[in-house]
């Protein structure tokens, strides 16, 4: 896929006004769409208040999450839930105790959006306004995806263009960042993957082409390569073994250069799904799996059995819809389609080139793994579970054993819009999921965001401690934990 | 199978590079005949020190489209602004385009997706999304005797 594509011309249809049907069906839902609602500035840093529970001792440290946080202007807005402004928030813990801030990305489609007090910057699902001067992807760039730890700095992560460098104490945005001059401007994927020893892999996107990122756990650039890709897929997120980088090519195919981005992709599932292997040591040595069609963002830590069957689980959903239009209808106040509910699913790659898709049933979004076993033999997969009548996205988490087919979940009912959970090792523990599971929820009750610390082993048994907020912030998409 | 799809800003001032474009400016020695038109074209807000601008001016869309410049200047930078002056101009529509060639390797140089990592513009300060200016966008109209323009590169 190209994703310089939806920096061309929208064309003459582009309009950014507010649908009065759109408003309409805001005012006649629910209460959730405060989980949708704007931050029109940023949160200065302010203690929680622990509202149940005990802190356990020894959790100590910060979680960063970002996600989109405004989407509405008063010359225009938003039209795609993946398109408002990154904001970054860090929850502390620490001595027993829990604060909060949070803080714009200083980008430059902020600045543009502030100074024509109108959100003209399209992206992924809303075009640009006529007329805006677009010179590259990060005038584009809304930073709003997830974060990176990288030496002494926190990374605000798109996944068109650059990383934006954040100072984690301020919160301050440093600039764009460049990791060697000759690839300014490149695509770096939100979801890097993490072998244990802190080196870093990444993607970046365009057409049927991708640049395969390797950086050591401090930032710095080891190594950058382009390879070509068997589909034009969308590419969100991809896996990896100890030795192989795994990349799941969708049939939501590029078939055009158009803005918005999303309208440039086409659902063919004629085409099937494709797994792309590529070798860590020589991504010239590829091998390439076929599957029934299906569409994904998000897969967990893939390893290799003893025989070279690789494996690894995703959230596999129907089709493109989420990516078209369920990402708009959140922002409309309109519940997206019951029928994009994402079912976690087993993928087996064999060294006989036959790929397996078992199916768990499992409706569950968001999936973490111990970032200790990344790349190596795992059973346990953390995730958030699917939403029931007015709630339109999460609202549970569980940990699936994928070996015992079991699941530990907690459900927090419909009146908590559950986020990404992270999970933290316990500092003396060394099994698998053998630590903390850090949530985030919007009580639409409280209307205020909370934090919640379960026990990774007993999910069920309900956080063990809650903070509130004495605000709600906008669902986040993803983030990362540091202890500290 | 992206190939075809991408339409590289790479071509944007691909002519430019060619020494004799770039020697073609005449001197500035002779007065301008009166039938000729005089440009003057001041680039602002340089960024990044040194190198050149690399500035072409085109008299249609074709030529505009196609990267053949009737004149091509090379303007040495040495602050936040640089200046030249190309005569012998027939008066009409035209539109430049110019990059800033920072490391004076003599082309726009770009990343391996083929977006320009050097500063670009165009007459008018005609807005890019991420495909090359439009003719309708840069195209301004020299007049017999004196003209200036002048263009924000950064």
């Amino acid at each position: 896929m190209n994703r310089r594509s939806f920096l061309t011309a929208a064309g003459a249809t582009a309009t950014l006004a507010l649908n009065p049907d759109s408003l309409f069906a805001a005012a006649a839902h629910g209460d959730w769409t405060l989980g949708f609602a704007d931050v029109e500035a940023d949160v200065a840093p302010r203690d929680l208040t622990l509202i149940q529970g005990r802190p356990p001792g020894g959790l100590s440290g910060s979680l960063f999450r970002n996600g989109p946080a405004r989407f509405r202007r008063p010359g225009g807005s938003a039209t795609h839930w993946f398109d408002g402004d990154g904001l970054v928030r860090r929850f502390r813990i620490r001595d027993g105790r829990a604060s909060l801030a949070a803080r714009f990305v200083d980008t430059p489609r902020r600045r543009t959006d502030t100074a024509a007090n109108a959100v003209v910057t399209g992206g992924f699902g809303t075009p640009h306004a006529p007329g805006v001067a677009i010179a590259s992807a990060d005038d584009v760039n809304c930073a709003n995806i997830s974060v990176q730890f990288a030496g002494d700095e926190l990374w605000a992560l798109w996944e068109s263009g650059s990383p934006f460098a954040i100072d984690p104490e301020t919160l301050e945005t440093r600039g764009l960042k460049t990791l060697r001059p000759d690839l300014a401007g490149m695509p770096y994927l939100a979801h890097p993957r993490y072998e244990p020893d802190g080196t870093v892999w990444n993607l970046g996107l365009a057409g049927s082409r991708a640049i395969v990122w390797r950086l050591s756990s401090s930032g710095a650039l080891e190594a950058a390569e382009v390879v070509d890709l068997p589909l034009a897929s969308y590419v969100h997120d991809f896996t990896a073994t100890e030795r192989h980088l795994v990349i799941v090519l969708q049939p939501w195919v590029q078939v055009r250069q158009s803005a918005p981005l999303n309208s440039g992709f086409a659902w063919k599932p004629e085409l099937g799904t494709r797994i792309l292997v590529l070798d860590k040591a020589d991504l010239s040595r590829r091998r390439v799996f076929e599957a029934d069609p299906f569409f994904v963002f998000h897969m967990g830590d893939a390893w290799e059995e003893p025989d070279g069957t690789v494996r690894f689980d995703l959230c596999a959903l129907p089709d493109a819809g989420f990516a078209v239009q369920g990402g708009a209808d959140l922002l409309a106040g309109r519940r997206p389609s019951e029928a994009l509910r994402p079912e976690l699913r087993r993928v087996s790659l064999a060294p006989d080139g036959v790929c397996r898709v078992e199916r768990t049933g499992l409706v569950a979004e968001f999936p973490r793994t111990d970032p200790r076993f990344a790349g190596r033999p795992r059973t346990r997969t953390l995730f958030a579970g699917m939403g029931r009548g007015d709630n339109p996205l999460f609202q549970s988490l569980g940990i699936h054993d994928g070996k015992r087919d079991r699941t530990d979940s907690f459900d927090f009912g419909a009146r908590h819009l559950v986020e990404e959970a992270i999970f933290t090792p316990r500092p003396d523990g060394d099994a698998e999921m053998d630590g903390w599971v850090l949530g985030v929820s919007v009580n639409l009750d409280a209307r205020a965001s909370e934090l919640h610390v379960f026990d990774a082993r007993r999910i069920s048994d309900g956080p063990v401690c809650t903070w509130r907020a004495d605000l709600a912030l906008p669902i986040s998409l993803h983030g990362q934990f540091r202890p500290g | 199978m992206s190939e075809s799809k991408q339409r590289p800003l790479v071509l944007l001032l691909s002519a430019l590079t060619l020494p004799a474009v770039l020697l073609s400016s005449g001197p500035a020695n002779a007065a301008p005949a009166p039938e000729t038109a005089r440009l003057t074209i001041s680039f602002t807000g340089v960024s990044k020190p040194g190198g050149a601008i690399m500035a072409g001016v085109f008299d249609s869309r074709e030529a505009f489209d196609g990267d053949r410049p009737v004149q091509g200047v090379r303007i040495p930078v040495n602050g936040p602004m640089a200046t030249e002056t190309i005569t012998g101009l027939k008066p009409g529509r035209y539109a430049i385009k110019a990059y800033h060639d920072v490391n004076g390797d003599g082309r726009m140089n770009t990343n391996p997706f083929g977006i320009p990592i050097e500063p670009y513009a165009a007459s008018n300060n005609a807005p890019s999304r991420m495909a090359p200016p439009a003719w309708a966008d840069a195209a301004i109209d020299l007049v017999a005797g004196d003209n200036a323009h002048t263009i924000r590169i950064d």
